[in-house]
């Protein structure tokens, strides 16, 4: 059902004239996020520049029983946050406030439009960072994070999103606010910070997110390391591994990303012979520990099979080899015109054989693929490349993407490590989850919004979906 | 789809531009950033969207054409000319009257002498009208061509014994009309190096108001005869450009004429243009006498982002001894400036200033340092809003004043910023 004149022009009332978006073309520019392959246009979008705003428009729509889907910058890559024309989309980059830094006590609160990178900037001058990085860090938002439980490279250490989100505002989706967790992080019953996080949307829009600041390692070490073939690079990683040494962060690339950042601005001198590059960063208190742990990778990824290792000689060469590899999503456009990026799990040590399936079914359906991802934990991210004007094309990536994720549930894995389900992975659901897990999904969502507004359609597949036919039965 | 437009194919929709924007972040749109745009360029070129389709024009002429997008983008998307020619197709026959009177008067040698020398009377009064207004504005913008650095025009006509290499410099539009004393301080300080400056007869604006604003056939006219201009001098003459704007878009020329009888000649002009900053850089450059100053750089976009000169107006601002380089938040960020775009749309782009103000208010310098003359104006005018008359000059003029204390000109006397 479209939206009604009189629940746009209370909209209009609540943010005025300037902060809503209803003309054909501009809502064109919101039919998408960075997921190539699904695009909605969403009913109408408004742009809140206060907490109180949001609060009013939630209310507003909670009354009317109008669905509503939260956008931060638009960076996800399982259609989280697109909008149908039924829907207003509410997006949130103008609540982009820093409201508090406290160092004593290594906590900030922002909202949910602060872009990632940017608070870590802002405390960078106390000594401290905030330690989730996705690579979409320069450009996307703590709150899309929050949603989404974002990763990044360092979490191989640190932990996610979750693990550094202490308290939580919330406007619940019938227009109530709750605060969730406390910022002296000493959790009291249920963990609702933790169920809150990654609920990609469902339970409602988080208005002010305190989360932990941890202060920046007093050393670091990057070390690269490069190979003549991709599984053997798999198994150098295994074997990190199984050293006991935890890196921050150990991320693996393969030839065809490799070329296509050093082709790019963010060239970072990787070998671009190489089939693999590895990136393994080590941090601690004592430059003797770092350097330490760094001279045993050394040692242990040649005896893996490395043709060279180097280390990073100094803060400017660090970052030139990380702005290589989160940039280098953005850079596979040089590949082809569109691209989807799938994100699946699987146990460190069938890294090898799930990297070589992978090539095999690129292969089979003729389509390039590049690898980037978390190879620490296991988190892999193929970049299928595409035209999204050949049809036939579309389809043989749409079989490709579902075969891959049929090889990493098969290898122990699941069918997202950190971009969440959205639209893209519902059709995965069933594959990895029974019908009484769904079940108890659909309820908990059902907690939270008994009338199902807060970004309906994603994550949890309805019974209206043939893929979920047995537990429909239970469900309301 | 033209070449121009196959350089938005790229694009992976990774939003890796979107704070490189200064557009989006003023408004958080992202219609007003350049994901957006390319998804309505992309669009309205797959006919998918209409010309007149609610919207699509407003935010593509909301675009500065900073091009900051393309230096932060991994896959080489090429924006600023795409975003060129969806803008010819549809500004063709509706381009705004501030747009068509500012690209009528820099087009026509006639009315661009009566309305600069009108600008020179005007502007002895320019500092006494200059205030928060949009009046004020234009005068304070005005009032920032004064000279405030060295008055003296001596020397510009000497002759170098053993030049080391011969210069033409690109003279422009605005850049003769009410920025001759950065060309003199430009002449004095190539002299200085040993350089052999070179008069080229014949030479027009170039064209870069036309070319942004869509105004594609007028751009070409003026490009051509440009082209023709310096194709008349020896091949081992570099042509200098002391304006960021007129620089990229003569460095652009192949692109603009491509296909032209005198592609070839455009290409030769490409190749032979550089930055004044570049030359200097290339030549030492010599070292002049102290200037006690803390002082801030905003490098202009058409410097950095169109033609990726970064560096070298650093070195050269370094390259004086005493003057105290003091950085400020967002340096890369556009001024809101953008060739005719402050007439055009001034409520953005004196939001887009507003923030450029602040973050070199709080670097609290002596002197504030720019080399396009879109940029000195703005700026300045944008200071002198707020009540704040901190001199807005062009590197080179902080060189010559360095030569001039050094004595290097003789003895000359010289005012301070």
């Amino acid at each position: 059902m479209p939206l009604s004149p009189q629940v746009r022009a209370a909209l209009v009332r609540i943010v005025s004239d300037r902060w809503v978006r209803a003309a054909s073309a501009q809502l064109e520019t919101f039919a998408r996020d960075a997921l190539p392959t699904a695009r909605s246009i969403p009913g109408i979008v408004v742009l809140p520049g206060t907490r109180d705003e949001v609060i009013r428009i939630i209310r507003l729509l909670a009354h009317h029983e109008v669905p509503f889907v939260a956008r931060g910058a638009g960076t996800g890559l399982s259609g989280g946050a697109l909008a149908n024309n039924d829907a207003v989309l509410i997006a949130l980059t103008r609540l982009n406030r820093i409201l508090e830094v406290d160092p004593q006590n290594r906590l900030a609160v922002v909202e949910p439009g602060v872009v990632n990178a940017r608070l870590s900037e802002a405390v960078a001058e106390f000594g401290l960072l905030y330690a989730p990085d996705p690579s979409s860090q320069t450009a996307c938002t703590l709150g899309g994070n929050v949603a989404e439980n974002a990763g990044g490279p360092h979490c191989l250490k640190y932990g996610v999103t979750s693990n550094h989100v202490l308290e939580l505002e919330v406007v619940l989706p019938d227009g109530s606010v709750v605060t969730l967790g406390s910022r002296s992080g000493e959790p009291w019953g249920p963990d609702l910070v933790g169920l809150f996080v990654g609920s990609e949307g469902m339970f409602g829009i988080a208005t002010r997110i305190t989360v932990r600041l941890l202060p920046t390692p007093p050393s670091i070490r990057t070390l690269l390391a490069d190979f003549d073939d991709l599984t053997t690079a798999g198994r150098a990683v295994s074997a990190i591994i199984a050293s006991g040494i935890v890196p921050a962060a150990l991320e693996m690339m393969d030839q065809v990303c490799i070329e296509v950042v050093e082709a790019s601005i963010y060239a970072a001198g990787y070998p671009i012979d190489a089939a693999a590059v590895l990136l393994v960063e080590l941090d601690g208190a004592t430059d003797d520990q770092v350097a330490a742990e760094g001279a045993a990778i050394e040692v242990l990824l040649m005896r893996h099979g490395a043709r060279s290792v180097r280390a990073a000689s100094d803060a400017a060469e660090r970052a030139r080899l990380w702005q290589g590899r989160k940039k280098a999503f953005g850079a596979l456009g040089r590949m082809s015109p569109d691209l989807v990026v799938q994100d699946a799990v699987v146990p460190r040590s069938a890294l090898p054989e799930v990297l070589d399936s992978i090539r095999a079914i690129a292969s089979h359906h003729g389509l390039r693929v590049g690898n980037v991802f978390h190879a620490g934990d296991g988190n892999l991210h193929p970049n299928i490349g595409f035209d999204r004007e050949n049809p036939d094309e579309f389809e043989r990536v749409e079989q490709a993407s579902a075969a891959i994720m049929q090889v990493c549930i098969a290898a122990g894995g699941t069918i997202t490590g950190e971009h969440g389900v959205g639209v893209d992975k519902r059709r995965y659901m069933t594959d990895v989850f029974d019908a009484d897990t769904l079940d108890g999904m659909a309820r908990l969502r059902q907690a939270f919004d008994v009338a199902g507004i807060a970004n309906p359609g994603k994550v949890i597949p309805t019974h209206a979906c043939r893929e979920w036919t047995q537990g429909a039965g239970r469900h309301v | 789809m033209t070449a121009q437009l196959a350089g938005l194919a790229p694009c992976t929709h990774c939003g890796f531009c979107l704070q490189s924007c200064p557009t989006f972040l003023v408004t958080g749109d992202e219609a007003d950033g350049p994901r957006g745009r390319i998804e309505l360029m992309r669009e309205f070129t797959a006919g998918r969207i209409p010309a007149d389709a609610n919207g699509l024009r407003y935010h593509l002429d909301r675009c500065l054409g900073c091009r900051a997008c393309e230096t932060a983008c991994p896959s080489g998307v090429e924006y600023g000319s795409a975003l060129e020619e969806v803008r010819a197709t549809l500004n063709a026959d509706s381009l705004p009257i501030t747009s068509r009177i500012v690209n009528y008067v820099m087009q026509d040698g006639g009315m661009q002498r009566v309305t600069f020398a009108g600008a020179r009377v005007a502007r002895a009064v320019a500092r006494h009208l200059a205030g928060p207004s949009s009046l004020g504005f234009a005068w304070g913008m005005l009032d920032a061509t004064h000279a405030t650095t060295n008055k003296h025009a001596a020397h510009t006509t000497a002759s170098v014994q053993e030049p080391r290499v011969r210069v033409a410099l690109f003279t422009g539009c605005i850049m003769s009309g009410l920025f001759s004393h950065v060309h003199e301080a430009t002449a004095r300080v190539l002299r200085a190096n040993g350089v052999q400056l070179m008069a080229v007869p014949g030479q027009r604006c170039c064209g870069a108001l036309h070319a942004h604003s869509g105004q594609h056939a007028d751009a070409v006219t003026l490009a051509r005869a440009n082209v023709a201009a310096f194709a008349q001098i020896p091949e081992d003459v570099y042509v200098v450009a002391n304006s960021a704007g007129c620089g990229a878009l003569l460095k652009e020329y192949p692109r603009l004429l491509s296909g032209d009888p005198v592609e070839e000649d455009a290409m030769a002009l490409a190749e032979r243009t550089c930055d004044v900053s570049e030359i200097l850089v290339e030549l030492g450059p010599t070292v002049g006498g102290p200037i006690p100053l803390r002082m801030a750089y905003d490098p202009p976009c058409h410097l950095q982002h169109a033609q990726r000169v970064t560096d070298p107006p650093l070195r050269i601002l370094e390259s004086i001894p005493e003057l105290e380089l003091v950085p400020h938040a967002d340096a890369h960020l556009c001024c809101g400036s953008a060739g005719s775009y402050s007439l055009v749309e001034p409520e953005l782009s004196r939001s887009i200033l507003d923030r450029k103000v602040s973050t070199l208010a709080a670097a609290n310098v002596d002197v504030i340092t720019t080399g396009n003359p879109g940029c000195i104006m703005q700026i300045g005018a944008g200071l002198r809003a707020v009540g704040d008359d901190t001199p807005v000059v062009h590197p080179v003029e902080l060189l010559d004043r360095s030569y001039a204390a050094a004595g290097y000109y003789g003895s000359q006397r010289s005012s301070t910023p």
